[in-house]
């Protein structure tokens, strides 16, 4: 987390702009950031389960493909 | 035992009459021999033979059958109808069904011979007569409604030589003849025979016209027309030079044109209209020949070729939207000028961070999503939108993967669906936000609104705050942006800044 920056904020504005059709508030992002980190965190957390589950070495895309639809269903609001 | 024997004798003289007599044979006479029905099986015989009619114990077989037939007829006629039905149920396995199978295979072959008989009587007169005598004879075996249709075919045999010589009168004396058949034993192979010997001549040049017609006009315009040419060659031919114009350019006229020669004769006089003597004319003409015969491979070709046509256009259609939908794409690209930037910086931060990783996979991945996913993507508000920079998802995808227990580094086959997921999330979120601000009655997603969400997704509850997740995860500069707002905001925003407060004075 060293990194000086963590994301592209305008980036991340951007997105969910464009999939909200509605204008995001100045400081929003930040939180729908970090929404998106603990998804990521499920994410991998579940497709590293999957792939020891699996005998995969790593995460591996069918792992991650697999617990996709889960971990979406997590985050449903 | 000696039913047995009996039992041949009997059957055939039944037979003739009707079959049912011969399943009830034994058993009648035992039941019906007294005139009140009491009935013991048992001397069942003893009593029938000798009960009433006293047939003589000691007689020969042959008279005893022909005392149970009378006996079997006495009791047919007096048995009330009830019954008789049960009797023939019970009896129905064995005999009657075999010799009424057996009566309607020998119908069918009879049949069939009568008919063979009566199209090659026209061609030998000599042979009709032992023809139709060999199949009275089967007949009657088979069943005896027959003989009155065979008394007909032999009345009939002087006028055979009729058939051969008018076409015309023939039809309707051989339709006459097998209809009753037909009715009779109700077999559709006879129905064929007795028509085919009659169809070619009229019906082959008609049938086949009509569904080739069908399907060529199925395929090229007017369905009812089709009907109408069914019916009447004549509106056929009609109809063919429209087809035949549009389908000039098609090789296959030339198959078309050999069947053509039985209608020159009838057509002649068609030709003359115009059109319709294209179709006629066999091969000199060539162009749209349409004889009946000729119509089918039509068919066959007609239906390929429209969708062809069909579908030539219909690419074309398709073409350009392609076309333009890749005209966007590379709009897009322009566009997204930026976003490669933000990439190309990024890209050092990862050597910085990442040292092992190998350079030129990162360089390269970024690149193909600069190019391509990033500038495909569209919202379903049609707004377009770029993908977080697979750097940081790279980042944050490593960072949890190892936190969570796996080992190496991820691949970028996992990469891509890690973006993929990524995506579907912010998809997923953005209407989830759009939906609560709506809710509110605001036009700009809220902080609120981010915590409702986190709430419902369970990421918040008493224990764990937002505050403490921010903490946990995201860096100073953030949680301070997160600080900046005033204190009016709601309660739980009060509780971060409190906690940050805490966490800072800490």
């Amino acid at each position: 987390m060293a990194g000086r920056k963590l994301y592209p904020r305008a980036t991340v504005k951007k997105i969910v702009k464009a999939h909200s059709n509605c204008n995001v508030s100045k400081n929003a992002d930040v939180m729908i950031f970090l929404d998106y980190m603990l998804f990521m965190q499920t994410l991998m957390k579940e497709a590293a389960i999957e792939a020891k589950q699996g005998g995969e070495r790593g995460v591996t895309a069918r792992s991650v493909k697999k617990v996709t639809a889960d971990s979406l269903a997590k985050f449903r609001g | 035992m000696a039913r047995e024997s009996q039992r041949p004798d009997a059957t055939p003289r039944r037979g003739v009459s009707s079959a049912e007599p011969t399943a009830s044979t034994a058993r009648r006479s035992i039941y019906r021999t007294p005139g009140s029905q009491a009935r013991v099986p048992l001397r069942a015989q003893g009593l029938s033979a000798s009960g009433r009619k006293a047939a003589p114990p000691n007689a020969t077989p042959h008279a005893r059958a022909a005392f149970r037939t009378i006996d079997s007829r006495r009791a047919a006629i007096f048995t009330p109808h009830r019954t008789r039905r049960k009797s023939l149920r019970e009896v129905r396995d064995s005999p009657r069904d075999f010799l009424l199978n057996l009566g309607r295979v020998l119908a069918r072959n009879t049949q069939v011979i009568t008919t063979s008989s009566s199209s090659s009587s026209s061609s030998s007169p000599g042979d009709d007569k032992q023809g139709p005598g060999s199949d009275d004879s089967a007949d009657e075996l088979s069943l005896g409604t027959i003989h009155v249709e065979d008394d007909e075919d032999e009345e009939e045999l002087p006028n055979r030589p009729r058939l051969s010589l008018p076409i015309d009168e023939e039809d309707d004396d051989d339709s006459d003849d097998l209809q009753p058949h037909r009715s009779v034993v109700f077999d559709d192979d006879n129905n064929f025979t007795m028509q085919s010997i009659e169809m070619p001549r009229r019906a082959i040049n008609e049938q086949p016209g009509s569904r080739f017609s069908m399907g060529s006009r199925m395929s090229d315009y007017f369905n009812t027309n089709d009907m109408l040419h069914s019916e009447e060659i004549g509106i056929d031919s009609g109809f063919f030079p429209p087809t035949a114009v549009l389908e000039e350019g098609n090789i296959t006229m030339g198959v078309e044109e050999l069947s053509s020669p039985e209608r020159l004769d009838s057509d002649g006089a068609r030709r003359d209209l115009g059109r319709e003597s294209d179709f006629g004319f066999e091969i000199p003409v060539g162009d749209m020949n349409e004889s009946t015969f000729v119509i089918a491979p039509q068919v066959q070709e007609s239906p390929t070729h429209p969708p062809l046509d069909a579908g030539e256009p219909m690419f074309e259609d398709f073409a350009p939207l392609v076309d333009q939908r890749s005209d966007d794409y590379d709009d897009d690209d322009l566009g997204e000028v930026p976003a490669l930037e933000e990439e190309s910086i990024e890209i050092p931060e990862r050597d910085q961070h990442e040292d092992t990783v190998a350079e030129p996979l990162i360089a390269k991945r970024a690149v193909v999503h600069g190019l391509q996913k990033k500038s495909i993507k569209v919202s379903k508000h049609g707004i377009e939108y770029p993908s977080l920079p697979p750097t940081v998802v790279k980042r944050l995808a490593q960072t949890f993967a190892t936190a969570s227990g796996a080992k190496g580094k991820i691949t970028p086959d996992a990469m891509n669906s890690i973006m993929q997921a990524s995506d579907w999330f912010f998809e997923q979120l953005g209407e989830d936000l759009q939906a609560y601000a709506k809710h509110a009655g605001r036009k700009t997603i809220d902080e609120s609104d981010v915590l409702t969400l986190m709430k419902r997704q369970r990421q918040i509850n008493p224990q764990t705050t937002p505050f403490a997740l921010a903490q946990r995860h995201l860096p100073r500069e953030l949680l301070q942006e997160l600080r900046m707002p005033p204190p009016a905001v709601p309660k739980k925003r009060r509780k971060m800044n409190q906690g940050v407060d805490d966490d800072e004075v800490t």
